[in-house]
């Protein structure tokens, strides 16, 4: 997996490259952990080349989540895959985190 | 279409996801679609996971085992540990609001959605998880 940091004004995009699994969702965790303390507060979660995630990586995602509420920050989700989609939507995670269809509409909403 | 493979490994967490590329790869030479790729790479992934975690508590002398079975239609996962077996009614719910925060506890979830049928056997220390090929 492969974790590529982009800014868009004042959104910080995270593009991720390869399978987000046990081996490797503590790296991505800790990019996005570097992000926040180093102050982002829009961050937009690319998945466009990201054709598999496991129950590891999706918990990093809610832990992004819950650390972004009390630094008034956002975390969205796009570019998300059908299969990917399946299992945020029968996890009910899709409530907790908001997915868009591509990355501009992701950076439109913040 | 018939296919059966039978693997074991030690219980270390860092072998699995290349443990389980092995075992999709075999499955590639397969007419599976993707969206059924897909599901058995997750349930594997979670049902060893859980396994090497809960089951044999990272005991790296304890073995799970992994069977794979395809025919008749059917394609049938089997994980095995080593471990005391559980109880899988009290396995909690993910999705209540007082759970879907949780950063763990989705794996078993996972599985029966993913499958058409899930049984736990030997008290819970193997499960069976079975997909009904279209």
């Amino acid at each position: 997996m492969n974790v590529k940091i982009e800014k868009i004004s004042d959104v910080t995009v995270v593009m991720v490259e390869g399978e987000v699994n046990l081996s490797n969702s503590m790296s991505l965790r800790a990019s996005l952990k570097k992000l926040m303390d180093d102050g982002s507060r829009k961050i937009s979660v690319d998945l466009l080349k990201v054709a598999f995630i496991d129950s590891s990586g999706l918990a990093v995602l809610i832990e992004a989540v819950q650390n972004l509420e009390p630094l008034k920050g956002q975390l969205r989700l796009c570019n998300v895959n059908a299969n990917i989609r399946g299992i945020f939507e029968i996890t009910k995670i899709h409530k907790l985190i908001n997915i868009y269809e591509n990355r501009e509409l992701a950076l439109k909403d913040f | 279409m018939y296919m059966q493979i039978k693997e074991a490994i030690p219980s270390r967490l860092e072998i699995i996801p290349d443990f389980i590329a092995r075992l999709i790869e075999r499955l590639n030479d397969l007419p599976l679609n993707e969206e059924t790729i897909f599901s058995v790479k997750l349930c594997l992934q979670e049902a060893v996971v859980n396994a090497v975690k809960h089951g044999n508590k990272f005991n790296e002398n304890a073995k799970v085992e992994v069977a794979i079975l395809i025919d008749s239609g059917e394609l049938t996962l089997e994980v095995t540990d080593q471990g005391q077996g559980f109880i899988p009614k009290e396995v909690p719910d993910p999705t209540t609001p007082e759970n879907i925060t949780k950063l763990s506890g989705r794996g078993i979830f996972l599985i029966k959605k993913n499958m058409n049928k899930v049984l736990f056997v030997n008290r819970g220390r193997t499960i069976r998880m079975t997909k009904i090929l279209k």
